[in-house]
């Protein structure tokens, strides 16, 4: 027969209204906390997608490379390159690999097309290529296995290429020189663009680099263009991100072994990137999050103080409705309630003034913070959290009052 | 009927270190629709009394009937029912609450028996307006009279239909105009068939009721029914 808590929530409203400065002071410390917490995981959930967004446009989380050491002091001797044997040799090792694509690196070959030249980096690559980078051709086609089995002569240009060598010409059939070769374009990449966080002053496409590159098939690299050249990098793809990290521990084995145990090659993987990315935003997050729970503890007790207070100087009302027939459970679910709503009037106005500082900062970062519905929902349950646990001291003590003490009370 | 008895009621508190006796076996019966003052010097015991028989405070021994019903042994929980429904308390400095408006406060008691909003405010105003205060009901305590709280308060006692009204100096902080109205009020409520019980010092007040039961030393001295 104890009180409905609409009654609870009309008394706790109305206590509320009626010492409307005190209330606002006494949130602050919950709104502040309760803030803190919406707005650096607001800036977690945005860092994460950004993060899984390159990750993706880089060609998913799935792939492991292998590169070479610049860590690696090369005077203690070996090469950072494999042969067409040694490759065979990794790959034989790894059949649980779905494709692994080896790629020879160009650097500043010069194309020539009606006596205009451009400097950039060519690939040897494999016709996986493609799927290992999500990265496909937007005009025309990419080379095939046969082409590569037969040394053709043909090349695939990069968007950024194809315009500076072609201007308005159409790419696709026309010849171009690479070294001594003669190459037939067969195809254009699409064009590959990433607005990196805080464009305005770091400028720009981050993959413009992409856009640079041109492809051969790596048999028309080796055998007709660089006569010796040898294997710089590996992509190898993986079935999950999972299999990533393991394949990724087992190649650097492959590779010291094959190397005689120079640590020549870096074996990097997507999913390791990820993991270090978040391992950082961890402990940023970790601060933040830290200084959030001590502005709701310090909030929480300023509370409790102000609650406990309160009771004091209203001992008397307590005593007049223990008096008229309040049951303890009533004068405690009157207090509890008050301190609740409190407290849950401070999350909300954390909740929003976190938005608005998201506004600002992403605005001014020019990153995109995400504050989703699930966020508003943890900081509120944790404001009301709050006024749970930092309630009960007064609500206790409020009810325990003795009706004649009460009473007696001036 | 009897309203109320009690066997050998004590009551004993700890001052300090120091057993003090406040009641020391009281006997006492009030038949019910009774109208009975309590007088007694400050120390008699009185207030103690009336903390009992309002189930406000248990006796240290003894035993009191309220309606037929052995309260003195029902733990505290159970006495904020009791209370709620049977009695109603009237206290010298009215104790409305403040910040409530007079509709409100009277609306109290009803609330915690579990009425619902509506049936609490019709019953209030009703209530209000016997004893003169219809035009009032909006008011906070703050900007009526003396009397007027004290009649508010009185409307707030007697919401819940309670089996005693229980007064403790009701017109101890009023003038002898506004007390003499509040004196009529009781009078016409018993006149009703409620049982009133008035704790007074004051004899010409005492001697509105039937019956004067004097108090010393926590023990009933003059005023029983026996005698």
């Amino acid at each position: 027969m104890a009180i409905s808590l609409t009654e609870s929530l009309q008394i706790g409203v109305n206590d509320i209204l009626m010492r409307k400065v005190r209330s606002l002071i006494t949130i602050f410390g919950i709104v502040l906390g309760v803030m803190c917490i919406m707005v650096v995981l607001a800036i977690i959930a945005g860092m994460n997608k950004s993060t899984m967004a390159w990750m993706q446009e880089r060609g998913g989380t799935n792939k492991v490379e292998i590169e070479r050491n610049w860590d690696y002091d090369f005077r203690g001797g070996g090469y950072a390159s494999l042969t067409l044997a040694e490759l065979n040799q990794v790959r034989g090792q790894i059949p649980e690999a779905l494709a692994v694509g080896p790629v020879i690196n160009s650097w500043g070959a010069s194309l020539q097309y009606k006596g205009f030249s451009y400097s950039g980096q060519v690939l040897g690559v494999l016709p996986g290529h493609q799927r290992m980078e999500s990265w496909y051709p937007g005009k025309g086609r990419f080379f095939s296995d046969i082409e590569v089995r037969e040394n053709s002569n043909v090349i695939v240009l990069g968007a950024t290429v194809a315009k500076e060598l072609f201007k308005t010409e159409d790419p696709l059939g026309q010849s171009v020189m690479l070294s001594d070769q003669m190459l037939t374009v067969i195809g254009i990449m699409q064009e590959k663009i990433w607005e990196s966080p805080g464009g305005g002053s770091f400028g720009g496409n981050a993959l413009e680099y992409m856009n640079r590159q041109s492809f051969v098939p790596i048999s028309t690299m080796m055998n007709k263009i660089e006569a010796s050249s040898l294997i710089q990098s590996v992509q190898i793809l993986a079935k999950s991100p999972e299999d990533a990290l393991m394949l990724q521990e087992k190649l650097k084995l492959i590779l010291l072994h094959i190397k005689k145990g120079k640590a020549v090659f870096r074996v990097s993987s997507a999913q390791e990137t990820i993991q270090q990315m978040q391992q950082n935003s961890k402990i940023f997050s970790m601060i933040f999050i830290m200084i959030g729970m001590i502005s709701l503890l310090v909030g929480g007790i300023v509370i409790m103080n102000i609650m406990l207070a309160s009771i004091k100087e209203r001992t008397r009302e307590i005593g007049v409705r223990l008096a008229i027939g309040a049951r303890r459970t009533d004068i405690f679910v009157q207090f509890m309630v008050q301190t609740v709503l409190i407290t849950g009037l401070g999350g909300v106005f954390g909740i929003i003034l976190g938005y608005l500082i998201l506004d600002l900062v992403s605005g001014y970062l020019g990153m995109p913070m995400l504050a989703g519905p699930q966020m508003i929902l943890v900081s509120l349950l944790v404001s009301v959290g709050v006024g749970l646990i930092f309630g009960i001291a007064p609500a206790v003590k409020a009810s325990n009052l003795d009706p004649v003490m009460a009473l007696r009370d001036e | 009927m009897e309203i109320i008895k009690t066997q050998s009621l004590i009551k004993d508190y700890l001052l300090g270190k120091v057993k003090v006796r406040a009641l020391a076996g009281i006997e006492l019966s009030i038949i019910n629709g009774e109208f009975v003052a309590i007088m007694g010097p400050s120390g008699s015991g009185k207030s103690t009394l009336m903390h009992i028989i309002g189930c406000l405070d248990s006796p240290s021994a003894g035993e009191y009937y309220l309606d037929g019903d052995l309260v003195s042994k029902l733990p505290k929980s159970a006495l904020a029912g009791i209370r709620n429904r049977k009695i109603g308390f009237v206290f010298q400095s009215f104790n409305l609450l403040p910040h409530l408006n007079v509709l409100k406060n009277v609306e109290l008691p009803l609330m915690y028996s579990g009425l619902s909003a509506r049936k609490r405010g019709e019953k209030a105003s009703q209530i209000l307006d016997s004893v003169g205060l219809s035009d009032r009901l909006k008011h906070k305590p703050n900007e009526l009279s003396g009397g007027q709280r004290q009649r508010v308060a009185i409307a707030r006692a007697i919401v819940n239909d309670p089996s005693i009204l229980l007064a403790d100096e009701p017109t101890g902080n009023l003038d002898s105009g506004a007390g003499g109205d509040i004196l009529e009020i009781f009078n016409k409520l018993h006149k009703a068939g409620n049982t009133v019980i008035m704790v007074t010092h004051d004899r010409a007040v005492a001697e509105r009721a039937d019956r004067i039961i004097e108090i010393r030393d926590g023990m009933i001295h003059n005023g029983d029914l026996a005698n």
